[in-house]
């Protein structure tokens, strides 16, 4: 019953959390706002839906990566401002040489075929 | 890794906040992606819909996130207490009796266990206890002559292995002393004759004090500081020495206000003028766990305290090597093992004891030294205790079984009759290791439960079992704690019973196949699966049954004992009479005061309204027994024959009828003719039909028979009277006046016989003795029935203990068959229906019911006859008047389970009987 419109199931694990992170480094934003960029950035190849944003929010909450805070949206509405903490950049920095690391092996073995 | 823990535990706390902010989170994104998709142009209602495809499934969304901050086993475990929790509450009786009958089981096993262990492994309160050894011998002949001439202690004889004794002649305590290379230290210790009860004076006021002699190194050699003041030296215990004493922490407390106040100060014991310079620590109670002194006094004061007595202790006693009276411990140098201080000891006691030998047949029976560890003190109370202790641990082990099998049965016809809501969880994606985890959750918290009410019954069961063994007695020193361990082995071994039949069912019941498990009904089983199920449940109920009785006939058979020792003719009349002791001479009165004392306080009683009349004795005729050279005139005395010292009007006290003859009255006093009561049996052996009426016997001095003492005419013959242990023949005995010469009085007890219950009349009494001698403390006030139970204590608690175990024994057993039949009936409803549809009688379903009940009951019966037989010889020692296999016992023990488990199979069966055919059919 997952999500099909989201691709978030067929990236690696942990990559979800990666973009995320990645996204935060740009100042905080709600989950919404992470959704949104995510779909822009990646040209709507990569559509989020709550069924993975939040799950996947949660996971970086409980590791300490991300710190949440309830605002105020741009719209004025209340809502949940995540931001990145120092330990959420170390990981990003682990995580994306990792995955570096990753697409170039998969890169390197799709080439030699 | 600590952030994710910390977070996670931080969730079980925040979970509803977590939960409200999650979805109000979520909302938001909702209604931010429908004011996007209204913004792109799509109407209201449309907004919506898109909005929430695009989102997928919120609920399942949100159960996601929360799944990750959830420690996973934690939560299952939670939601599994609190559905065991749910059908425990639902099915309330099974869960109470499966609780209550563990908690029993637990509670009983592991009062009785922390009194075992407090008895056989509980070392003396002292540095270093490991290198204390106790001294005996061994002797392999018990009725037999020996170099053990003359004693004073205590003896374990054995007609199979001979006699145990921890009593030594003093020059073999000297002997031992020599052996510095083994020992640090050689002491002697004893409860003397003299000592054991002590009229201890201070500041006036006369009370009984239990006394024990200790040698001068006792204290050092324990190592035992003192609480006030200084213990006893080896200065203090030498022949003219000052005389001292040193008190328990308790009597000091008790008699002086406080250990401070207790040292230096003068009292009187005996009447004679003592210092105590110090006081014992808290918590010392001497080495023998059986007794707690309230005074030691050094060996040498049996010097003062004997003098110019009767039976008082002469000097001469110190080289007497045929008079054993000495208990010897010691301490083992370090590295000095018990097996090589036997080696360097044995070989010189064996030369010496062999030189005291005078006979061929005591040199055929030499006491042979044994070295014990002594870390636990003297051994009494292990002598005493352990074999009762042993049949009381059996005993309560099959109380637990019992209980164990009772939840395992619960268990297993629970997990019978869920069988289809758990096909029904496994059909929907329940997995087969979170339904198991499930049941046995539910088995674990049942046994858990059990195994605190078991800690509460443990606690209520140790205080009850002190006051049990106590029987009264305030000097009962055996308190035991509670034993952790033993705790913990029950506990463990009821949780295992719940994680044993809580797995096994579990297992079977998600082995199940789906499709017949959820097709059954309620009679449908297929019969194969149902035989194995019920097999292992009947089993039980059979083992049960078996248990049951061997602790029914267990019962039976101490029930059967005391009633036997309670049924012995006793001769006199036990009830209405008031016992107390008194001492005169200990008091200071002297011959032949001491006689002309007494006789006015006989008077004084005899006045008190409502004593009808007052006599006096030596000892009480259960509890002690004494013999002296006595015989016809002319022939040598007769070792068998005994003798009992007594006042005016005794046998009309006692209500000892005066077969020919008369009793003693005021007329046989000092300087009268001498004359004596003899009883049948006594009559019997030495005149046969001969009148004895007029004929003359002839008492000797103890220890030297050449001296005539009294020479008696007898002028009375008696009916039997029991005279010493209960359980004995009653033996010749020659009844004389106290005040007649030799032996003369020292302790006596006084007899009362009252209108109405004896202990009306204690007030009076003490108040008559303290007018009469204010120095003279009345002691041990008990009536004769009493001073009888006290006797048989054992016996009385070993009774009233099994037929409680007896009657816990039955009830489990029956709620085990009522709840195995009830099953079965329920099971089995609309085959009765069918049955009486087609006709069937309801007398007859109630047959049906119940003979299979008898076939249960039988089997367990055949099983627990057998188990009955083949141990009851283990407990032969502790009956009186009846074989281990005594069959009134088997009968009725047979028959009372019998009829209990007629009775705990008929409700099931009269249930069954009013089963409605129709009703029963419509549920097919």
């Amino acid at each position: 019953m997952r999500n099909r419109t989201s691709l978030s199931s067929e990236l690696l694990p942990g990559t979800l959390e990666m973009l995320i992170l990645k996204t935060l480094t740009r100042g905080p934003a709600h989950g919404y706002a992470i959704a949104r960029h995510l779909e822009r950035v990646s040209s709507n190849v990569l559509r989020v839906g709550e069924s993975s944003l939040y799950p996947a929010l949660q996971r970086l909450l409980l590791n300490d990566w991300v710190q949440a805070a309830w605002g105020e949206s741009e719209l004025k509405r209340r809502a949940r401002i995540y931001r990145i903490t120092p330990a959420g950049r170390k990981r990003l920095a682990q995580e994306a040489e990792g995955f570096d690391r990753i697409t170039g092996a998969i890169a390197a073995i799709l080439e030699a075929i | 890794m600590w952030a994710r823990l910390r977070n996670k535990l931080l969730f079980l706390f925040r979970r509803e906040r977590f939960d409200r902010e999650l979805s109000e989170e979520m909302d938001f994104h909702r209604e931010m992606l429908e004011l996007e998709k209204t913004s792109q142009g799509v109407a209201g209602e449309a907004a919506a819909v898109s909005a929430r495809r695009q989102l997928g499934n919120t609920t399942l969304a949100g159960e996601h996130a929360r799944e990750v901050w959830i420690i996973a086993w934690l939560d299952t475990l939670a939601a599994d207490l609190r559905y065991a929790g749910r059908t425990m509450a639902a099915n309330k009786t099974f869960a109470g009796l499966a609780i209550l009958s563990l908690a029993l089981g637990i509670g009983a096993n592991t009062a009785i266990y922390s009194f075992m262990d407090s008895i056989l492994l509980r070392s003396l309160p002292v540095p270093d206890p490991e290198s204390l050894v106790v001294l005996n011998w061994h002797a392999p002949y018990a009725e037999h002559d020996s170099v053990m001439q003359s004693m004073s202690g205590t003896t374990y004889d054995d007609p199979r292995s001979g006699v145990t004794a921890g009593i030594f002649p003093f020059p073999a305590y000297e002997l031992f002393r020599k052996y510095d290379s083994v020992f640090s230290t050689v002491f002697a210790h004893f409860p003397g004759w003299q000592v054991r009860r002590l009229n201890v004076t201070i500041n006036g006021h006369a009370d009984i004090a239990a006394g024990w002699n200790v040698s001068g190194d006792y204290f050092g050699g324990l190592g035992v500081p003192p609480a006030a003041g200084r213990l006893i030296l080896p200065d203090d215990d030498r022949a003219g020495a000052p005389a001292v004493a040193v008190v328990s922490y308790g009597f000091s407390q008790r008699r002086f206000g406080g250990p401070a106040n207790a040292a230096g100060r003068s009292i009187l014991v005996d009447n004679l003028p003592f210092t105590v310079v110090g006081v014992t620590p808290p918590g010392f109670f001497g080495v023998d766990p059986a007794a707690a002194p309230d005074v030691y006094l050094p060996v040498h004061t049996n010097e003062l305290l004997g003098a110019g007595k009767q039976f008082g202790f002469r000097p001469e006693d110190y080289l007497a090597p045929n008079f054993y009276w000495v208990q010897v411990m010691g301490r083992l140098r370090p590295g000095v093992s018990l097996a090589h201080a036997q080696a360097v000891l044995a070989p010189p006691f064996r030369q010496w004891v062999a030189s005291t030998a005078t006979t061929d047949p005591q040199r055929a029976n030499l006491p042979e030294l044994i070295v014990k560890e002594g870390a636990g003190g003297l051994d009494t109370l292990r002598r005493r205790y352990s074999q009762p202790l042993y049949v009381l641990m059996a005993l309560v082990g099959l109380i637990l079984a019992l209980a164990c099998a009772n939840v395992a049965n619960l268990l297993l016809a629970r997990a019978a009759s869920r069988g289809r809501e758990i096909a029904l969880r496994l059909s929907v994606g329940a997995s087969r290791p979170r339904i198991v985890r499930q049941l046995l959750t539910e088995s674990v918290l049942l046994a858990s439960l059990g195994g605190a009410l078991g800690l509460l019954f443990a606690i209520w069961g140790i205080r009850f079992l002190t006051l049990l063994l106590a029987n009264g007695r305030a000097d009962f020193t055996l308190h035991a704690e509670m034993n952790c361990r033993v705790l913990g082995v029950t506990a463990a071994l009821s949780l295992l019973t719940g994680v044993l039949f809580g797995l096994a069912p579990a297992l079977r019941a998600t082995r199940v196949d789906l499709l017949p498990a959820l097709k059954e009904t309620q009679g449908g089983r297929p019969a194969r699966h149902r035989f194995r199920r019920v097999g292992l449940s009947h089993a039980l109920v059979v083992g049960q049954i078996a248990v049951s009785l061997l602790m029914l006939v267990a019962a039976g058979l101490f029930v059967r004992t005391l009633a036997n020792l309670q049924a012995i003719e006793l001769g006199f009349n036990p009830r209405d009479l008031l016992l107390f002791q008194v001492d005169a001479r200990k008091a200071g009165h002297k011959d032949p005061e001491i006689a002309a004392f007494y006789a006015a306080l006989r008077e004084r009683l005899s006045a008190i309204p409502g004593v009808r009349s007052a006599s006096l004795e030596r000892d009480s005729l259960i509890q002690g027994e004494h013999g002296l050279p006595i015989g016809l005139s002319g022939s040598p005395p007769n070792p068998a024959n005994r003798f009992l010292t007594v006042g005016p009007a005794f046998f009309t006290t006692m209500r000892i009828p005066i077969l020919a003859g008369r009793d003693f009255d005021e007329g046989d006093r000092p300087g009268s003719p001498s004359v004596a009561v003899i009883n049948e049996v006594f009559a019997k052996a030495n005149f046969g039909d001969r009148n004895p009426l007029g004929q003359h016997l002839t008492l000797r001095e103890a220890g030297d028979e050449s001296r005539l003492a009294r020479d008696m005419e007898i002028v009375g013959v008696s009916r039997n009277a029991r005279y010493g242990a209960l359980t004995r023949a009653i033996p010749p005995v020659v009844y004389i006046p106290y005040d007649q010469g030799y032996p003369r009085p020292d302790e006596m007890v006084f007899a009362l016989r009252t209108l109405g219950d004896p202990l009306r009349y204690v007030d009076s009494v003490r108040e008559i003795v303290r007018e009469a001698d204010a120095r003279l403390p009345v002691s041990e006030v008990r009536t004769q029935a009493a001073d009888i139970d006290q006797t048989i204590n054992q016996e009385i608690t070993f009774a009233e203990l099994c037929s409680g175990f007896a009657i816990l024994a039955l009830v489990i057993a029956g709620v085990g068959l009522y709840g195995t039949v009830s099953y079965n009936v329920a099971r089995r409803t609309a085959e009765i229906g069918i049955r009486m549809a087609l006709g069937a009688q309801r007398s007859r379903v109630v047959r049906m019911v119940l003979s299979e009940v008898l076939v249960l009951v039988a089997g367990g019966l055949a099983i627990g006859l057998a188990a009955a037989l083949g141990t009851s010889r283990f407990v032969a020692s502790l009956l009186y008047g009846m074989t281990a296999n005594d069959p009134l016992t088997l009968a009725l023990a047979l028959m009372t389970l019998l009829g209990t488990a007629l009775a705990a199979g008929y409700a099931p069966a009269r249930k069954a009987s009013r089963i409605d055919p129709m009703t029963a059919l419509r549920q097919e």
